[in-house]
């Protein structure tokens, strides 16, 4: 459905529901030079500049945090294939705003005094810092996003499309809503009547959703907040194989590219270790 | 005799930085241990802030990503980054922040995202991630690192996250929000700036260093005071609280900061 060149809102935030399932997806597909726009992923962007599928980003942050460095971002990067403008976290969650917003800027605070101004790589206007023309303050200007699709990861979905998040939503709200068609991916697939229980738990009412992907574990190696933790141990041998090309090959070809669809990739990983995962009350991971 | 790691006595430093009843970013890594030892003991009623949206966080486990679920429970409330970085930070209610980087000048001003030259770079590094936005806002900035001559230069690859920027009055001519960088904190010593020039100055150092060894590790003309302190060494409690706090040794274990 997504089309070569096209760009993405991608959604979840750190280690938590990081739409891992549909980065795979688009490797399988052989998508090219895709645009991804998020505030910090880490292991989905990692998989999705190593095949080659992502070759610009508008992002504010990628590493595997704790773990370390991005590995192949690094190469990528390094080798001249993939480019990054650069932007901050809050820098990134207003442009999805001002997106949602369907106001061309947004003003922030950050940003000023430094290179994140002074640098870009291949927008013409990055961002414009301007005199206030109510105060005479400086002022920051980032433009707005409404990239092609927005990709977000959540728990529970009824057949409408209403969606609810556990947890912190990160910069799912604005992001959901600032594409022009929105994929939702869900764990669970629940009732319309169990949603109207509990309808301040919808963070995306269906009137914004595209379309509805209903797959089991689709952030992991990543969590998803009361449904599963992280893989450490997964996560420690992803981390670890990419460090060399030769290594992040292997990964590809046995996880990602080796298997047929996301459900022979849990296969692989295997349903017995999967169950270690299942968050625990009440902690919810 | 309290024997301690390097790490240890970081995390022990930069736990006397945070005060009782502070909003505080807390992140992962090094400055989330720092917070959580504060809020165990001299900080209790430290508010304990993670940028993905997590408010008055009480952890039981380390979290190893700002946006863990280790950092759900016993929170007050679980929001979102608009909340933490605007409604929050942007709005001049963050106390304390911390940073870490991979370059720092004499002004305290930060490099976290690229080594060599932007338009070739050698290394990618994470970026800004919220750095910069905290930098910008913070009322107090808390920089730590691991002590290395290439990491305390006359110029940076890349200037990330604002510090003092070129001194005296260049804050305030962009109108950040917040105070700038207010101690350097390593594992050789501490450092903060001089009032007058706004330029790093040595504060103390840890015990086993000299300030020569200090001066021989930075890339700058570091300020030397005439007294230079030795840093109070952590104590037995705050190594038993760290420990408890990070069973796996994840964060203790490292090498690097």
């Amino acid at each position: 459905m997504v089309p070569d060149g096209a760009d993405l809102f991608w959604g979840g935030f750190g280690y938590q529901r990081a739409p891992i399932a549909f980065s795979h997806e688009l490797v399988r597909q052989k998508k090219r030079n895709l645009t991804v726009h998020t505030c910090g992923s880490e292991v989905d962007l990692e998989i999705m500049a190593g095949a080659g599928v992502t070759t610009r980003f508008e992002i504010a942050f990628v590493a595997i945090e704790a773990l370390g460095l991005a590995n192949n971002m690094r190469r990528r990067v390094a080798e001249g294939k993939v480019e990054i403008e650069d932007y901050s976290n809050l820098a990134m969650a207003m442009r999805f705003l001002g997106g949602a917003l369907n106001v061309p800027f947004m003003p922030i605070r950050s940003l000023m005094g430094t290179d994140m101004v002074e640098k870009s790589r291949y927008r013409e206007k990055k961002v414009e810092v301007m005199d206030c023309p109510f105060t005479g303050e400086k002022i920051c200007l980032v433009p707005s996003l409404q990239p092609d699709f927005s990709i977000v990861h959540v728990q529970r979905v009824d057949q409408t499309g209403n969606a609810q998040i556990d947890g912190i939503v990160g910069e799912d709200l604005e992001g959901s809503r600032c594409g022009k068609k929105l994929i939702v991916l869900a764990e669970e697939l629940i009732d319309e009547e169990e949603i109207r229980t509990r309808p301040d738990q919808t963070k995306i009412p269906a009137m914004y959703v595209d379309h509805v992907v209903i797959l089991p574990y689709v952030a992991h190696p990543m969590e998803c907040h009361d449904y599963y933790d992280y893989d450490l141990e997964h996560l420690q041998m992803f981390h670890k194989m990419t460090r060399t090309e030769e290594g992040w090959q292997e990964y590809l070809e046995n996880y990602i590219l080796g298997v047929e669809n996301h459900y022979a990739y849990l296969e692989l990983v295997g349903w017995e270790h999967l169950h270690s995962l299942r968050a625990r009350k009440p902690w919810g991971y | 005799m309290v024997t301690y790691s390097k790490i240890e006595f970081l995390a022990a430093c930069a736990s006397r930085h945070v005060n009782d009843r502070e909003n505080v970013f807390g992140g992962t890594g090094l400055p989330l241990l720092a917070a959580l030892l504060a809020k165990e003991t001299h900080a209790a009623n430290a508010n304990l802030i993670s940028e993905a949206g997590f408010i008055d966080a009480k952890p039981r486990n380390v979290p190893l990503s700002v946006a863990d679920s280790r950092y759900y429970y016993r929170s007050s409330a679980a929001i979102g980054l608009i909340e933490t970085l605007g409604f929050i930070l942007q709005a001049g209610r963050i106390d304390v922040g911390f940073l870490g980087a991979a370059q720092i000048d004499e002004y305290g001003n930060l490099n976290t995202t690229y080594i060599g030259d932007y338009d070739s770079p050698k290394v990618r590094l994470p970026g800004s991630g919220g750095g910069n936005d905290i930098a910008s806002s913070a009322k107090r900035l808390i920089i730590m690192m691991t002590h290395d001559k290439r990491k305390f230069v006359k110029e940076l690859d890349h200037r990330t996250s604002p510090g003092h920027l070129e001194g005296p009055g260049s804050r305030e001519k962009w109108s950040l929000v917040g105070g700038g960088p207010e101690v350097v904190i390593t594992d050789m010593c501490q450092m903060d700036f001089d009032p007058e020039t706004l330029r790093i100055r040595l504060a103390s150092v840890h015990p086993g260093y000299s300030v020569q060894d200090v001066l021989d590790n930075v890339m700058f003309d570091l300020i030397v005071p005439d007294d230079v302190p030795v840093t109070e060494e952590p104590t037995q409690h705050q190594i038993d609280i760290m420990h408890r706090l990070d069973p796996n040794g994840i964060y203790l274990s490292k090498g690097g900061g």
